[in-house]
C-alpha cells in the first residue's frame, strides 16, 4: 500500500473550497470594497482611505460603537455566569430532567423575529411587564421601556441573554458530565461540603468552557442585530443602535456599500483583538 | 482502492457544481442572444416581479397575464413573487450582477433610489402622450427626478381616519363629528383620555411620515430647487411643538416614538386607541378584530391650516438593464390599464391609478348595506382630487428623513426645546442637500 502524500489535503478540498468561495472571498471582496466608493450598481470607485476619514469623523459611529460595548459588558457576564448554574441544576439525576433541560434550550431554537414580536408585547407601555410591575406596587406610571433612551438597549440586552442562555447551558452541561465522577467521590471522602466541591473541582474544570462561552458570546454581542431590527429600530435617538445596525442602515438602506464596508472591517478587526484577548488572558489563567 | 475512487468521486462532484454554475449562466446568456438576433422569429419572455401579492392575488395577477399573453402571442410573462421585505435586496442584487428583471412592483422610496442610480427606464420617453393621459396626472409627475419619470403608476391610496366610534360614544363625543383637523384631534385626544383613559389618536411617525406631517400643517421642506432647507418656519414649529406637547403630555402612546406602525395597528385592535390613519389596514382589522370592525367609521384625513392630504402611490418600474424594454413596457401598461385596475381595486381597497377605472361607480357610491371597508374606498376616491404626493422624491431622502425624525424624536423626549431641535434638523439637512 503506498500513501499519498497530498490525500489529506484532497480531504480538506471541499471544506477550503467552501469556506474560501462563501467566507474568505466576499471578506477580501469586503476589505477591497472598503477603499472604494460603491452604490451596488455603477462600477466601485477606488477612493483611498476617504471611508475611513469619514467614518471615524461620524459621531453616530462612536456612538454606536459605544452602545456596542455597552452591549457586550452587559450581555457577556450574564451569558458566562447564568447558564453555569443552570447546567448544574440540570445536570442533577432527577426524573423529568429531560424536559428542564428542553424548557431551557427552547428560547435557542425559537426564530428571532417571533420572539422580538413577542417581547415587545411584554414591554410595550400597556404591556405585560408594566401591567405585573404596576399590580405588584413597583411602579406608578408604566415605563416606556423600548422608546425611552435610558432603558431601550437594556430592555433588548434582556432578550439576547434570555435567548442565548440555553445554548450556553449545553455547553457547559457537555463539560460538566466530562468531569469524572471520581473527583468528587474523592473529594467527599476528604470531608468537602457542596460548595467547596462546586468552587474546587466544577469551576477549575469548567475552565476551558468557560474561554469557549467568552469568546462565543462576546462574538454574538457584538454581532447583534435581529433583537435591534426588530424591537427598536435603533431608537429612541439611536440609544439602541449598535455597529451592525449602523453598518445594515448604510449598506441596504444607502447604498453606501464603500462606506458600510469600511465599518464592517472595524467591527472585524475589533472583534479579532477582542477575541485574542479573551485567549491571552484566559489561557493564562488556565495554566497558572 | 477505495479511498482513490472517493476522492476521484468528491472532486468531480466539486468540479460538477462549479462548471454547472457557470454553465447555467452561460446558457441564459446564449438564449438572450439569440432572441436579439433572431427577432421576431422567438418568443420574448419578460421577468414580472411583484411584491408579496400571493396568494391573495394569485387569481387576479395570472389572469391578467393570461389576458396579456393571448393578445400578444409572442411574448411569455414569467411571474416571480417576493416578500414585501426581501424585494428591495432582492432588486438590487439582480441590478448589481446585471440579472434584473424586465417589469417589478417596486414602492416610491426604493423606486426613487434606483432612479438616482440611473438605473430605471424613464417613462417619460417610453410611453406615449396618448397613454400618459390615461393616468391621474398627480400619480403620473408623483415619481419625478431631475425631469426624469421613472415610473408607470399602479395604484393609489390616499388616507383615510379609521375611528372607533364605540370610544367616541364613551368618551361622550359624537361620532358623527370625527376629529378633522390636528386641533381638533389633540382636542377630542384630551377628552378620551380625561373620560376613559384610553389614548384618542395615534399619530404614526413611521420615519417619513414627520416630512408629511410638517407639510401638512404648512411648513416647505426645501426651497425650490432643492438644495437648502427650508422648514424652519412658525409653521415648522408649530409641528414640532405639536406632537412634543402630545407626547409630553401623554395625549399619544410612548410607542409614537418607535416609529413602527405595527404598533399603531396592534393598540386600534385591541381597542384602546380611538382614531388612527390607518385605512390600508381595514381588511386586517376585520379578520383580527371584528367587534372593533363593527364599529370602525372611516373619515378623511386629518389635516392642517392647508388643507392638504396626502396620496401614496404604488408603482411599476422598467430596470435600464432588459433587453426587452419595448415588451416590458407594453406589459406594464396593460397592467395598469383602466379594465385591470378596476378588477383589481374591486379586491382590496386601493385606488386605481386610470383615470377611467375612477369613474366606476364603486368609487362613488355607497349601497344601503355599506361596509367599513365599502366606506374606506369610497372616502378615499372622494378625496383623491385634494390629494398629492406631499414629499417628492429626493436624493439621500433616507438620511434628510432620519434627521428630521431623530430631531422631532429629541424635542418630544425632552432632551431639545422644539426650535433647538429644528434648528438642528436645519443644520443636518442642508448639509445633506449640499452632498
Amino acid at each position: 500500500m503506498r500513501t499519498n502524500k497530498l490525500t489529506p489535503y484532497l480531504f480538506l478540498l471541499p471544506g477550503c473550497v467552501i469556506l474560501g468561495a462563501f467566507i474568505f472571498y466576499p471578506m477580501l471582496q469586503a476589505i477591497w470594497l472598503s477603499f472604494t466608493d460603491y452604490n451596488m450598481v455603477s462600477d466601485p470607485e477606488f477612493v483611498k482611505f476617504d471611508n475611513y476619514e469619514k467614518l471615524f469623523q461620524d459621531e453616530l459611529f462612536w456612538k454606536t460603537l459605544k452602545n456596542t460595548f455597552i452591549y457586550l459588558i452587559g450581555v457577556v457576564p450574564a451569558l458566562v455566569i447564568i447558564p453555569i448554574f443552570l447546567a448544574v441544576l440540570v445536570n442533577q439525576k432527577l426524573k423529568g430532567i429531560g424536559f428542564f433541560r428542553s424548557a431551557y434550550y427552547i428560547p435557542v431554537v425559537t426564530s428571532l423575529v417571533v420572539a422580538g414580536i413577542a417581547w415587545d408585547w411584554v414591554y410595550k407601555e400597556n404591556g405585560l411587564l408594566n401591567y405585573v410591575l404596576d399590580l405588584l406596587g413597583i411602579i406608578a406610571e408604566p415605563i416606556p421601556w423600548l422608546t425611552s433612551t435610558d432603558t431601550a438597549i437594556f430592555a433588548v440586552m434582556v432578550v439576547t441573554v434570555w435567548k442565548g442562555l440555553g445554548y450556553y447551558m449545553i455547553i457547559y452541561l457537555a463539560g460538566l458530565q466530562s468531569i469524572p465522577t471520581s473527583l468528587y467521590e474523592a473529594a467527599q471522602i476528604d470531608g468537602a461540603n457542596w460548595w467547596q466541591q462546586h468552587t474546587r473541582i466544577t469551576i477549575p474544570m469548567l475552565m476551558p468552557f468557560v474561554l469557549i462561552v467568552t469568546i462565543m458570546s462576546s462574538i454574538a454581542a457584538m454581532k447583534v442585530f435581529e433583537e435591534i431590527y426588530i424591537m427598536t429600530g435603533g431608537g429612541p435617538l439611536h440609544a439602541s443602535e449598535t455597529l451592525v445596525f449602523y453598518i445594515y442602515k448604510e449598506a441596504f438602506d444607502r447604498l453606501n456599500m464603500g462606506y458600510a464596508s469600511a465599518a464592517g472591517v472595524v467591527l472585524f478587526v475589533l472583534t479579532l483583538i477582542f477575541s485574542l484577548m479573551n485567549l491571552k488572558v484566559m489561557g493564562k489563567d488556565k495554566t497558572a | 482502492m477505495k479511498k482513490k475512487h472517493l476522492l476521484l468521486a468528491m472532486i468531480l462532484i466539486i468540479t460538477m457544481i462549479f462548471v454547472s454554475a457557470c454553465g447555467s449562466d452561460d446558457a441564459k446568456k446564449d438564449s438572450k442572444d439569440n432572441k436579439d438576433s433572431k427577432g421576431k422569429t422567438e418568443q420574448t419572455t419578460i421577468e414580472f416581479w411583484t411584491m408579496q401579492l400571493k396568494p391573495t392575488f394569485t387569481e387576479y395577477i395570472e389572469g391578467v397575464i393570461a389576458d396579456f399573453e393571448n393578445e400578444n402571442p409572442d411574448i411569455k410573462i414569467d411571474w416571480l413573487d417576493v416578500p414585501a421585505a426581501d424585494l428591495d435586496k432582492k432588486i438590487l442584487t439582480a441590478v448589481s450582477s446585471n440579472t434584473a428583471p424586465d417589469v417589478v412592483n417596486l414602492n416610491p422610496t426604493f423606486a426613487s433610489k434606483l432612479a438616482e442610480l440611473d438605473a430605471l427606464v424613464n417613462m417619460e420617453e417610453a410611453v406615449s402622450d396618448e397613454d400618459k393621459q390615461k393616468y391621474v396626472k398627480g400619480a403620473w409627475e408623483a415619481n419625478r427626478l431631475q425631469d426624469v419619470t421613472f415610473v408607470i403608476p399602479w395604484y393609489l391610496s390616499t388616507e383615510v381616519t379609521l375611528n372607533n366610534t364605540k370610544i367616541y360614544e364613551e368618551a361622550g363625543l359624537d361620532p358623527e363629528k370625527p376629529a378633522k383637523t390636528y386641533e381638533e384631534a389633540k382636542e377630542y385626544s384630551k377628552i378620551i383620555k380625561e373620560k376613559t383613559g384610553k389614548y384618542g389618536y395615534f399619530p404614526s411617525l413611521d420615519l417619513s411620515l414627520v416630512l408629511q406631517h410638517m407639510v401638512v400643517m404648512g411648513a416647505e421642506l426645501t426651497n425650490e430647487d432643492g438644495t437648502k432647507a427650508a422648514f424652519n418656519t412658525p409653521e415648522g414649529l408649530k409641528a414640532f411643538e405639536y406632537f412634543t406637547e402630545l407626547y409630553q403630555e401623554d395625549l399619544i402612546p410612548k410607542e409614537a416614538l418607535s416609529g413602527d406602525q405595527r404598533n399603531t395597528i396592534d393598540m386600534y385592535q385591541a381597542g384602546q386607541v380611538a382614531f388612527f390613519a390607518g385605512s390600508h389596514f381595514i381588511s386586517q382589522i376585520k379578520e383580527n378584530a371584528p367587534e372593533i370592525y363593527e364599529h370602525t367609521k372611516p373619515s378623511e384625513a386629518i389635516t392642517g391650516d392647508t388643507g392638504k392630504k396626502t396620496m401614496s402611490v404604488q408603482n411599476i418600474v422598467v430596470p435600464k438593464q432588459t433587453d426587452n424594454e419595448e415588451a416590458a413596457v407594453k406589459f406594464a401598461l396593460f397592467l395598469t390599464n383602466a379594465e385591470n385596475q378596476l378588477a383589481f381595486t374591486k379586491l382590496t381597497p386601493i385606488l386605481p391609478s386610470a383615470v377611467e377605472a375612477l369613474e366606476d361607480p364603486y368609487f362613488t357610491e355607497a349601497g344601503e348595506d355599506a361596509e367599513p371597508t365599502d366606506l374606506v374606498r369610497i372616502t378615499a376616491a372622494g378625496q383623491l382630487d385634494e390629494a398629492e404626493l406631499l414629499v417628492p422624491p429626493m436624493e439621500n431622502y433616507d438620511e434628510l428623513k432620519e434627521a428630521m425624525f431623530d430631531a422631532i424624536s429629541e424635542a418630544m423626549l425632552g432632551e431639545a426645546t422644539p426650535q433647538e431641535a429644528l434648528d438642528k434638523a436645519e443644520k443636518a439637512w442642508n448639509e445633506i442637500l449640499a452632498k
